[in-house]
């Protein structure tokens, strides 16, 4: 079980706890839960990648208490 | 400059029209190249042209979240704002299916409770194909009628939020909306009389019947039961489902409708009772309970080939041992409620019953019954989201 942090520096800070291997997709699912906004609305980065709802969160090289960030569609 | 909204565009539900569309989704179709090169300049006329030239509908797609062309012509109608004549026009044109789609979407942004309904139920009856593009850029088959109910059910489609309508039966209740015509019910109609003319009917008993009925017996009893049932059905839809999947066993007077058809011999008093509830379902029908209206109608057919079959049996006694038996247990206060098949005999099994589900309590394995409650809460969230329990 991994916990990951997600920001958009606009004010929603959220931490998940999720398995590491977990979509990103399922995560989104997750945070849209603790958010509020739609799964589909929810984009998550780092820098410039963005990661794709397929890969699993070991593939992304997440690792527990990773800071990701938050961004919308 | 180009996407302001029409100065002379009334606000739509006290905003800007434009504002239906969120902030993010309205500057994508902004930066939009269709929107830039086509979109420009546009008039309720040339507007229509361009909607002919859809080929499929959808929201926005792909990594970067581009907007469709169907999507840039509703935020163009949206600015413009077209007549309400020009967009039922749009609604009633036979010839373009996607021009139609698109005035039923602006419609459903934008009209009033009883216009949506009233315009946008007809389309429930065109099986069109359509295409429409999901959200990683692939297309898929959808029909008409289909993202007909999606606008009506749903509260978000294509990317939009759809602006709230108030439930058909409040506008019923209220009398600015007849209920709903399905166009299957003269199909419905001709497989009842088909039924009927498939086995003999015995006429005496028919007059008998009549007479019962009209002296208010438990048919009437029973449509009254329908009646305040169907008056709450929007809130007894679970109640529906489990009634339906309860169906072959026996169950208790509250869910006495199917019961009190059970009970009755006559094969021919059910029948024609049968169509005229109905016939009183009908008119208390709405649009949303289409799959109400299919369970209906599965639940006749079962009833129907069971009550065949039934009386073809040569044993009816036997049935009917059983019904008085478990009738007469519900009477005399039965606390559980889990349906019975037989009669008596049923003491052995209830306490097994208990000892597997005690069992079964202790081991769930969605893992909501962790001792650490934050891993709890968090394995519950993730199995009504349908995801595996957290690895601890």
């Amino acid at each position: 079980m991994i916990e990951v942090v997600l920001n958009d520096r606009l004010g929603k800070k959220v931490r998940v706890k999720c398995n590491d291997d977990d979509t990103i997709g399922d995560l989104k699912k997750l945070v849209a839960a603790q958010t509020g906004t739609r799964a589909d609305k929810i984009r998550i980065q780092k820098w410039y990648t963005i990661y794709k709802d397929h890969i699993t969160l070991k593939d992304c090289e997440i690792h527990d208490g990773m800071g990701l960030e938050l961004y919308y569609n | 400059m180009a996407n302001r909204t029409d100065p002379a565009a009334k606000s739509i539900r006290g905003t800007n029209p434009q504002n239906l569309v969120e902030k993010i989704l309205r500057s994508k179709i902004y930066q939009n190249t269709y929107w830039k090169e086509q979109c420009f300049g546009l008039t309720a006329e040339t507007l229509v042209d361009k909607a002919m030239e859809l080929d499929h509908l959808g929201g926005t797609y792909g990594g970067n979240r581009k907007p469709t062309p169907f999507m840039c012509l509703v935020m163009k109608m949206l600015q413009i704002q077209p007549e309400k004549e020009i967009v039922i026009e749009f609604i009633k044109n036979e010839d373009y299916k996607y021009v139609r789609v698109l005035g039923a979407f602006y419609l459903r942004l934008t009209g009033t409770d009883v216009d949506v309904y009233r315009y946008l139920e007809p389309l429930y009856n065109d099986y069109r194909k359509l295409r429409r593009k999901l959200a990683d850029g692939q297309f898929t088959l959808t029909h008409v009628d289909e993202v007909i109910d999606e606008l009506l059910t749903k509260d978000y489609s294509c990317d939009i939020a759809l602006p709230r309508v108030k439930r058909r039966w409040n506008l019923e209740s209220l009398g600015s909306l007849e209920p709903r015509r399905s166009a299957l019910e003269e199909d419905f109609e001709e497989e009842e009389e088909k039924e009927d003319n498939d086995q003999p009917a015995d006429e005496l008993e028919d007059r008998a019947y009549e007479k019962d009925y009209y002296r208010g017996r438990s048919p009437t009893r029973e449509r009254e039961r329908d009646r305040r049932r169907d008056s709450h059905r929007h809130r007894d839809r679970d109640y529906d489902r489990d009634y339906d999947r309860d169906y072959d066993r026996d169950y208790e007077r509250e869910r006495g409708r199917g019961r009190d058809r059970d009970r009755d011999r006559d094969r021919d008093r059910d029948r024609e009772r049968d169509r005229d509830r109905y016939r009183l379902r009908e008119e208390k029908d709405y649009g949303r309970e289409r799959e109400g209206r299919e369970r209906d109608r599965r639940d006749r057919d079962r009833d129907r080939g069971r009550r065949r079959s039934r009386s073809r049996s040569r044993s009816r006694s036997k049935d009917r041992k059983d019904y008085d038996g478990g009738d007469y247990r519900k009477r005399h206060a039965r606390s559980s409620t889990s349906p019975r098949r037989h009669g008596d005999g049923h003491e052995d099994d209830e306490p097994k019953k208990k000892k597997e589900k005690k069992e079964k309590k202790e081991k769930k394995d969605d893992g909501t019954d962790h001792p650490d409650p934050e891993i709890a809460e968090a394995n519950k969230l993730r199995a009504a989201l349908g995801l595996k329990p957290l690895k601890v």
